[in-house]
């Protein structure tokens, strides 16, 4: 299949030059050319900056011959047109054109990542990160105990519950984590990040969410889980249950959400973890767009409609500072675009890419550690300039911490600073787009994407690599060589090998979730299984039938919720499907 | 007895609840490349799984990468444990990059640990800390007090020492099966997954693992068989991974002797070990690794993808397996390789028996077969007795 995308790619970028060619030869054709384009000129509006500027709301390139417009506008297409390469929709971030105060599109592109302590404390830091926003966007974080599908009070947990993440172990945490917020409402929407144990949890946010506003609330629930079990085998380590088992739960889950839930994205394609595990960003983007075709023909193969799906799958991108990043997610855009249209015949709703960015944590540091913020700024400003559809900026002190509300509060204002401050973003579109830097850099991204599915094909696809660890073996190979580069110099981290001062890191405050609130949620967690204990047998016995006899286990997992813990159905699961057996 | 001139034994493992091995493999790899063997025991490992690994192993060392937080109570929570054991001479250390504060790490070592690196350590300071530190084993192991059961296996193991010589390799209990077969055959998985068998067959038994892994020449070894092991990371399970320290063959030169200790072994009431299973390193066409008094039975375990009839001919294992496995049975060429196999095994009805397999796959039938082929009615009877056994006290 990856074949197919790669000849699809190969072939379209022959037919632009074909097309390019019979613009300068073919007169009629090349007038067509500069007609379309007078049109599209003539159609863009014109804003007026604060300092009494004049410009145009799309910025386009100053050409005037019929070949180099014809690859302009079919070789990377105007925003929100195929492939998409400056953006999966016209206007983006664009702020109104008589002021600044509201942004044409109804939705902030800045999401804020969040979790931490027990569920009240992460619902706390929901409602203060979210008191000025028009929408609200959440964006949850899971503590270890959660992301391994364990419950608060298993053996050898003290330390790690609300560490990093908050810790949800039943439907009443998760009732608790999303208290005050109208779930369901055209401008709340919730993400969580979790991939192993995620139609457990989703169920739980489902269920919650009809607990408080009634069954009808299900059709109107919009947001994102991560539920990525590809990246978790390659990169992150965060499985439960051994693939094949992981991918039915998840097939489960996407036909669910298809046909019951048409404003949830079931799956966030994640290459955010592999590039953080190490990837060079070349490998970011190769595996995660494998990965994203790998999805759809698994899918495709259960009996879904690609129209049904495709357009409820989005992507979420790692951006740090190599150079590959001033236009990686551009070429994304272009090759997801390409193989959705002519490997899988999808429509244009689901050849653009839904893109998520986060800056990187990787490139974080912790020796003189406000560094970080200039680091990050310039990550979102790559993220933006790559059009990006929302973005989460990391806190400066996430070096050594979860975040404190200090960097949080300054990582949030980074973004609003770059959208709303500068002048770069809010008054055109494309400002920065196509400068012969970036367009170096996106031709040398695609070839080096390109090869990597050949890679991968040749090892006979996608799952195939999986199990020759051909994906894992690759980053750890690239993480060894950044490491052997930063300890060599080659690799210059500013504070760290290249003019560090002698001091030792300064002591900051670090987020800990007390042992006291690690009792009182392992309190919690016992006291909710002493009370279903008369029907969680019952529940599960329910959950083990659906999962023998093929039925649909996502369906019944919002009804196994109500008297389970996350931990008593993963442990269902296990004796009926086994474990997860870790790769080196 | 000083063994000063072996190479340093240490294990890493990620804690539970954590997945970031990136660190860690990195580490791996730099101190292999001087001289030192790693056994690796994997990502989201118990407190409990590594303190039993590390006495299992009789490493000098214990060096754990953690990043989700929770770092001060778990590193306490292995020295604890190690010390319960008896085992206060195997030191624990280990780093978190940014996450482990100054303030932590005062903390840790006074609850024991012996050194925390902070974020931006050279690896050259890590590599050099263990080669200085563990250079020498630690004088006085467990002097006093009481030792536990594994960690007097252990010692056994280092020192040699056999108990009364009434028990023999090769001949009645316990039952010893070798396990061999080229390298990516899936050797470990199926071995995990006869352990869980037995154990469930029997959970009273006792069962033990003598592991190799090949030594990279001039270097240390990366031992991680443990870490793709998910049912023998198990307190009735005793497993010791050997670098074969430039021995070709498949085995290592320690490894009859190791054999030999672990066939005397007593726990209560006179028992052994119910089942001792050697697993070879990846071997060429030309090794045959057991000798024939070393093991009961032997089981080649091949993948489908060994190449033509040709290269079939040249596979001495063939002639002297009891049972072949061909494994990954869901990767195309699997029944062509059966048949492949059964037709140059078979010709003379002599030869061993041929099972197709997959590991990976939860309660594999084929899995099954051969573990009553190599181990199972024997264990069901040892269970009769042992579930007597129970009964009684």
């Amino acid at each position: 299949m990856l074949d197919a995308v790669v000849k699809a790619v190969e072939g379209f970028n022959r037919s632009v030059e074909r097309e390019v060619e019979r613009a300068r030869t073919d007169a009629e054709f090349g007038k067509q050319q500069l007609e379309r384009w007078r049109a599209i000129r003539a159609e863009i509006g014109h804003t007026t900056t604060p300092t009494g500027l004049k410009l145009p709301r799309l910025a386009l390139p100053q050409i005037d011959e019929p070949g180099e417009i014809a690859r302009h506008l079919l070789g990377e297409g105007l925003p929100g047109e195929f492939p998409f390469v400056n953006g999966a929709y016209r206007q983006m971030y664009l702020g109104s054109s008589d002021g600044d105060r509201e942004a044409v599109t109804p939705e902030e592109p800045t999401r804020l990542f969040a979790g931490l302590g027990l569920a009240e404390d992460t619902n706390a830091r929901f409602h203060y990160l979210t008191g000025h926003q028009r929408s609200v966007r959440l964006s949850t974080a899971f503590d270890g105990p959660t992301l391994y599908g364990l419950d608060s009070d298993a053996d050898g947990l003290l330390g790690k519950v609300g560490e990093g993440g908050v810790a949800v172990d039943t439907i009443e945490d998760m009732e608790r984590l999303y208290a005050g917020f109208t779930l369901g409402d055209e401008h709340f929407s919730a993400s969580m990040t979790i991939n192993g144990p995620a139609p457990i949890l989703l169920a739980m946010y489902v269920a919650a969410a009809k607990r408080r506003f009634g069954p009808d609330v299900v059709a109107a629930l919009r947001g994102t889980v991560q539920a990525d079990v590809l990246k978790e085998v390659q990169a992150q380590n965060e499985l439960l249950f051994p693939i094949d088992a992981s991918l039915r739960f998840l097939g489960d889950m996407v036909e669910y959400t298809t046909q019951h839930m048409p404003r949830w994205y079931p799956i966030s394609i994640s290459g955010y973890h592999i590039a953080e595990a190490g990837a060079m960003p070349v490998q970011q983007a190769a595996y995660t767009l494998s990965n994203g075709f790998a999805y759809v023909e698994l899918l495709r193969e259960r009996g879904l409609d690609v129209e049904r799906f495709g357009p409820r799958l989005s992507f979420f991108l790692d951006c740090g500072l190599d150079v590959e990043y001033l236009a990686l997610a551009r070429v994304c855009r272009k090759i997801w675009a390409i193989g959705m249209r002519d490997v899988f015949g999808a429509s244009e709703r689901s050849q653009r890419m839904k893109l998520h960015t986060q800056t990187s944590g990787r490139s974080l540091v912790a020796q003189e550690f406000q560094n970080n913020l200039t680091r990050t700024a310039v990550e979102l400003m790559l993220a933006y300039a790559n059009a990006t559809n929302s973005c989460h900026s990391n806190s400066a002190d996430e070096a050594f911490t979860t975040p404190g509300e200090q960097y949080v509060r300054l990582a949030a204002h980074a973004q609003a600073i770059l959208l709303e401050e500068t002048g770069l973003f809010k008054h055109m579109m494309n400002a920065l787009g196509g400068s012969p830097g970036m367009k170096a850099v996106e031709k040398a991204v695609e070839e080096g994407i390109l090869a990597e599915f050949r890679e991968i094909e040749r090892l006979g696809g996608v799952l195939s690599a999986v199990e020759h660890r051909y994906q894992r073996s690759q980053i750890q190979a690239a993480a060894h060589r950044y490491e052997a580069q930063v300890n060599s110099g080659q690799r210059p981290i500013v504070g760290l090998n290249r003019y560090a001062s002698n001091g030792h890191v300064p002591e900051v405050g670090v987020v800990r979730t007390p042992a006291r609130k690690q009792r009182l949620q392992v309190d919690r967690v016992k006291k909710f299984k002493k009370r279903h204990a008369k029907h969680s047998c019952k529940a599960l016995d329910e959950l083990s039938k659906v999962v023998e006899h093929g039925g649909n286990v996502f369906a019944q997992l919002i009804d196994t919720v109500e008297d389970c813990s996350l931990g008593q159905i993963t442990q269902r699961l296990h004796e009926l499907v086994g474990h997860f057996r870790p790769a080196v | 007895m000083p063994r000063a001139n072996e190479p340093i034994r240490i294990l890493t493992a990620v804690p539970i609840c954590d997945g970031h091995d990136s660190a860690i493999n990195t580490i791996n790899l730099e101190l292999i490349r001087y001289g030192v063997e790693v056994v690796y025991l994997g990502y989201h490992r118990s407190a409990r799984d590594i303190a039993r690994a590390a006495i299992q192993e009789d490493v000098r060392g214990v060096g754990i990468s953690s990043y989700n937080g929770g770092h001060v109570e778990f590193f306490a929570q292995v020295v604890k444990l190690l010390r319960k054991e008896g085992a206060r001479h195997i030191k624990v250390f280990g780093g978190g990059g940014g996450t482990i504060t100054h303030a932590d790490e005062k903390l840790m070592r006074s609850r024991g640990v012996d050194r925390i690196f902070f974020a931006g350590t050279p690896l050259c300071e890590i590599v050099n800390y263990v080669l200085d530190r563990f250079d020498v084993p630690a004088r006085g192991v467990a002097a006093a007090g009481r030792i536990s059961q594994d960690l007097r296996i252990s010692q056994m193991l280092a020192r040699g020492v056999q108990r009364r010589g009434n028990r023999r390799l090769g001949t009645g209990a316990p039952s010893v099966i070798g396990v061999t077969g080229p390298g990516g055959a899936g050797k470990t998985t199926l071995i995990d997954e006869l352990v869980l068998r037995q154990l469930q067959i029997d959970p009273y038994s006792r069962i033990a693992i003598l592991s190799h892994d090949p030594s990279i020449v001039g270097k240390g070894a990366l031992l991680g068989d443990r870490a793709v092991m998910i049912h023998s990371q198990h307190d009735r399970v005793f497993m010791r991974s050997l670098a074969t320290r430039g021995r070709a063959g498949g085995l290592s030169a320690k490894t009859r002797r190791c054999l030999e200790t672990l066939a005397a072994i007593e726990f209560e009431r006179g028992r052994g070990f119910d089942l001792i299973i050697v697993e070879t390193v990846g071997i060429g066409q030309e090794a045959v690794p057991f000798d024939r008094d070393l093991v009961a039975r032997t089981a080649l375990v091949m993948s489908p993808e060994y190449g033509s009839c040709l290269q079939l001919q040249k596979i001495a294992m063939l002639e002297v397996a009891d049972v072949v496995v061909v494994n990954k049975s869901d990767r195309p060429g699997a029944r062509a390789a059966m048949i492949e196999i059964g037709q140059r095994t078979g010709s003379n009805g002599q030869g061993p028996r041929v099972v197709s397999a997959c590991a990976k796959r939860h309660r594999d039938p084929g899995v099954d077969e051969l573990f009553s082929l190599l181990i199972g009615r024997q264990s069901g009877a040892r269970h009769l007795v042992h579930r007597a056994e129970a009964q009684r006290t």
